[in-house]
């Protein structure tokens, strides 16, 4: 739909191509190295939840970690798509997009068709099925920016979106990533971290249940690393947890540093 | 989708929670495997990969391109699964295109490490040619012919037998070209450069059923699981990839039991996959 | 509780709740009769709304808008392009509106909005008919390189009046914007300058930051029902009574578009005059919400 006659010309971004060699962010095995944004390895960016972003939905959830922002809408229970067969237990149906401004060259963000999968897989052990026969809930997912560990910040805000829509869950899930860089591990990474990363680990747990409903890892890892990452992911996705019960408790929204 | 009957899924649960499958197997004992390279003549290399009723196929074609901006010095490979509609009727149409998805990037995830390239099993320094100019680009592809469970470890093993088998022609790089020219390349059609597959990972999956988990499920087994876990690991021990699959949750120290048994059983797996492969190799060779 | 004898003791019986989703047009002509709205407005007024400048960190120039909880998120990219040979000294905007599954019960994943390409062909037509900006700002070099920016208008929230949101989260996002300063290397191409190689090359437009944005075009959406006109209708308002009218004027009062798309109400000449008067009220409001916005910009 471009402003002039004919088809739209051929366009690109006129950001330097050149990027930072890997050893200006990080001098890889030094210990001492500071994050881009000046946390410490073992820490989170602050976390801000609010419940109830879009009224046309049956509950949705605003979440932003640093430059991440995501929006999750959920829909239902509703009627199940005529096509489908009769189901004694509902059905989750889930779908990730982007916006064409997420990502800092523009329309990039399509490259992430397995989140919907993703998504649904990390939820379903959550979600009480069986109460909803017959129909199903639509979760919607849209990433307004993108700033790293995307998907576990929609993970946890899709299932405050849940609990805002009244959708019975044995727990509440919550999901952080670990990035290895190096001899270290850095939690809940930014993007620039993550594409310099070796390996990364991503986990989904029902803290309360101590139940882990999700988990990838990729890159090499040690039997002892496996062990150090998933402790840590463990811990924060407790604590990430409680921001998330008090969002859904008080009115105003939690923050945490 | 298999259709069960009450009695039936009961005799699969009570045989798995007293240690005897079904085939009269035990709870850790893979289906054997049979190995076949070289099955297609056009790709650079091939392999087909039977257990039991589950048949794979993987073909691995290398083609010249271009290196990425990030990776100048670096490959690229790309893994792609395709469901035959043959192989279960569910498949046909746009049915196989979700669990096509769901393999192919479990399979990304467990050969190609992480985002720098560290921990890959496939080495993609050994692909470059020309640094910033030219690289071989290897496209992978998975067939499944007959499904019958266990699809991810069986394409992890084709993949690992087809790269054995692929010989990447050798390329001698015309001297003199400059600057931002693309140098001019001759690709030889004789001698060809063995690929080392040494770190290409086994992928072992775990199939949650009751209290108990399984290996080399069968597609019975797989509808009664509550969830799997896929585990890739190489000759060294270590885990190169892992994807959980099924929703239900399950404790930490479950999966990091599940660790070291996937551990423990991809040493067999790799020596029987290895003595395989070189069989089979050996006897195209003959042939 | 027996059978009600006649229809009005039935309806009397029913709850609120119900009879609003009974009975939806009864329920709103008695609140007509007495020119109040369900939500407590007056027949002309519109929803509250407010502007954020600035929203999205990754864009060039970007604006939340809100008008009751119709929400939209807009946001400006720029990226360079050729010019065409017919008009080698001016640049382009491709305008483009979103309606995510997110926003709206009635949207799923994979079967769009009807809506959408409407809008997003209303908008286009408006901002690039209205003369807002200059194409001619946009050139960097003519007849080699021009600003092509892309507008994306996603909308978080559908709850009515979306083309007046998003009209005004477009208007919002260009006045937010910041084009890059950028120079041109040695390949021909034209990359950004960053602070750290300043004494690289000259860049080509320093002095053009800032797009000079002139009559600027607000819009109001008014639904006519009988004799009634309601201003700013939220969805259910506009699922119920169908006919309406949108009017773009800009900052100066003159008409820019005018869209009446069919409708079961045929509107007089008189009720088209009334909806723009309505505008030209509106239009002062929106104008110092934009203002309001800008300004608080630049104290940052």
């Amino acid at each position: 739909m471009a402003g002039q006659a004919g088809g739209t010309p051929s366009t690109y971004s006129p950001s330097p191509t050149t990027r930072k060699t890997k050893s200006l962010i990080l001098r890889n095995d030094d210990v001492d190295w500071v994050r881009t944004d000046g946390r410490e390895f073992h820490q989170c960016r602050p976390a801000f939840f609010k419940t109830g972003a879009v009224n046309a939905a049956a509950g949705s959830a605003y979440a932003e970690f640093g430059n991440t922002k995501v929006i999750v809408s959920v829909f239902g229970p509703r009627e199940s798509k005529k096509a489908m067969m009769y189901s004694d237990i509902g059905r989750l149906n889930c779908n990730v997009s982007y916006t064409t401004f997420a990502t800092s060259v523009r329309g990039q963000g399509s490259d992430h068709k397995e989140f919907s999968s993703m998504l649904h897989k990390a939820l379903e052990g959550a979600i009480i099925l069986e109460s909803f026969p017959k129909t199903t809930v639509d979760v919607f997912a849209l990433v307004l920016e993108s700033g790293g560990s995307d998907l576990p910040v929609v993970i946890s805000c899709a299932s405050l979106a849940l609990a805002d829509a009244g959708i019975m869950m044995y727990d509440l899930v919550a999901s952080v990533s670990v990035s290895c860089l190096g001899k270290n591990l850095v939690i809940d990474p930014v993007l620039e971290e993550e594409s310099y990363q070796d390996g990364s680990l991503m986990l989904t747990c029902m803290p309360s249940r101590y139940e882990v409903t999700q988990l990838t890892i990729t890159g090499e890892w040690s039997t002892p690393k496996i062990n150090e990452g998933m402790q840590i992911c463990l811990d924060a996705c407790a604590k990430l947890a409680t921001i998330m019960r008090e969002c859904l408790k008080g009115p105003d929204s939690a923050l945490e540093e | 989708m298999v259709a069960l009957s009450i009695g039936e899924k009961y005799f699969i649960q009570g045989g798995i929670a007293q240690d005897l499958r079904g085939d009269g197997r035990k709870r850790l004992t893979p289906r054997p495997i049979y190995v076949e390279t070289g099955v297609i003549s056009q790709s650079n290399g091939s392999a087909r990969v039977r257990m039991g009723a589950t048949e794979v196929i993987a073909s691995v074609k290398a083609e010249l391109g271009r290196p990425s901006a990030l990776h100048p010095d670096k490959g690229k490979v790309s893994i792609y699964v395709d469901c035959s509609p043959t192989a279960a009727p569910t498949f046909e149409g746009r049915g196989g295109e979700e669990l096509s998805t769901e393999l192919s990037v479990a399979l990304q995830r467990c050969l190609l490490g992480g985002k720098s390239g560290s921990g890959a099993g496939i080495d993609l320094s050994s692909l470059a040619i020309v640094e910033g100019k030219i690289c071989w680009d290897l496209y992978i592809e998975g067939l499944v012919v007959s499904s019958d469970g266990n699809l991810l470890d069986a394409l992890g093993a084709a993949i690992k037998a087809a790269l054995s088998n692929t010989g990447i022609p050798r390329v001698n790089v015309a001297a003199g070209a400059s600057g931002d020219e693309q140098p001019e390349v001759d690709v030889s059609d004789e001698e060809f450069l063995q690929f080392d597959t040494s770190k290409v990972p086994v992928i072992v999956t775990l199939t949650k059923v009751g209290r108990h988990y399984i290996v080399d499920a069968t597609s019975e087994e797989e509808s009664q699981m509550s969830s799997a876990v896929s585990i890739s690991v190489n000759r060294r021990g270590n885990i190169c990839g892992l994807t959980k699959r099924g929703g239900a949750g399950l404790d930490s120290s479950v999966i990091l039991d599940m660790i070291s048994v996937a551990q423990s059983i991809s040493e067999q797996l790799i020596n029987t996959l290895d003595s395989q492969i070189a069989a089979a190799e050996a006897g195209e060779d003959e042939s | 509780m027996g059978l009600p004898d006649s229809s009005g003791g039935f309806l009397s019986e029913l709850d609120v709740d119900a009879f609003r989703r009974l009975f939806p047009l009864q329920f709103y002509e008695s609140h007509l009769v007495k020119s109040k709205r369900p939500d407590g407005r007056s027949l002309a007024k519109a929803r509250e709304t407010s502007s954020a400048l600035g929203a999205v960190a990754s864009a060039d120039g970007s604006a939340l808008v809100k008008i009751g909880s119709t929400t939209m998120l807009a946001a400006i990219k720029m990226e360079v392009m050729t010019p065409s040979k017919e008009s080698p000294d001016e640049g382009c905007i491709a305008i483009e509106f979103y309606m995510p599954p997110i926003c709206s019960p009635i949207v799923r994943p994979g079967r769009p909005a009807d809506t959408a390409p409407v809008v997003s062909k209303q908008l286009s037509d408006t901002i690039l008919s209205s003369g807002m900006i200059n194409l001619k700002e946009l050139s960097l070099i003519s007849g080699k390189a021009a600003w092509m920016a892309y507008l994306d208008i996603y909308c978080l929230d559908a709850d009515g009046a979306l083309f007046d949101a998003a009209l005004l989260s477009a208007v919002a996002a260009f006045s937010h914007l910041q084009i890059p300063v950028v120079s041109m290397n040695d390949e021909g191409k034209v990359v950004v300058v960053s602070e750290e190689n300043e004494g690289g090359k000259e860049p080509v437009n320093k002095e053009k930051r800032k797009l000079t944005l002139c009559s600027i075009p607000f819009s109001l959406t008014c639904i006519l029902y009988k004799n009634y006109i309601l201003a700013d209708p939220t969805a259910e308002e506009e699922s119920i009574m169908e006919t309406l009218v949108t009017v773009v004027l800009d900052s100066s009062g003159q008409l820019v578009s005018l869209y009446k798309p069919g409708g079961p109400v045929l509107a007089y000449t008189s009720a088209i005059q009334d909806c723009v008067a309505l505008t030209r009220q509106r239009v002062r409001e929106l104008q110092t919400i934009l203002d309001e916005a800008t300004a608080g910009m630049e104290v940052d």
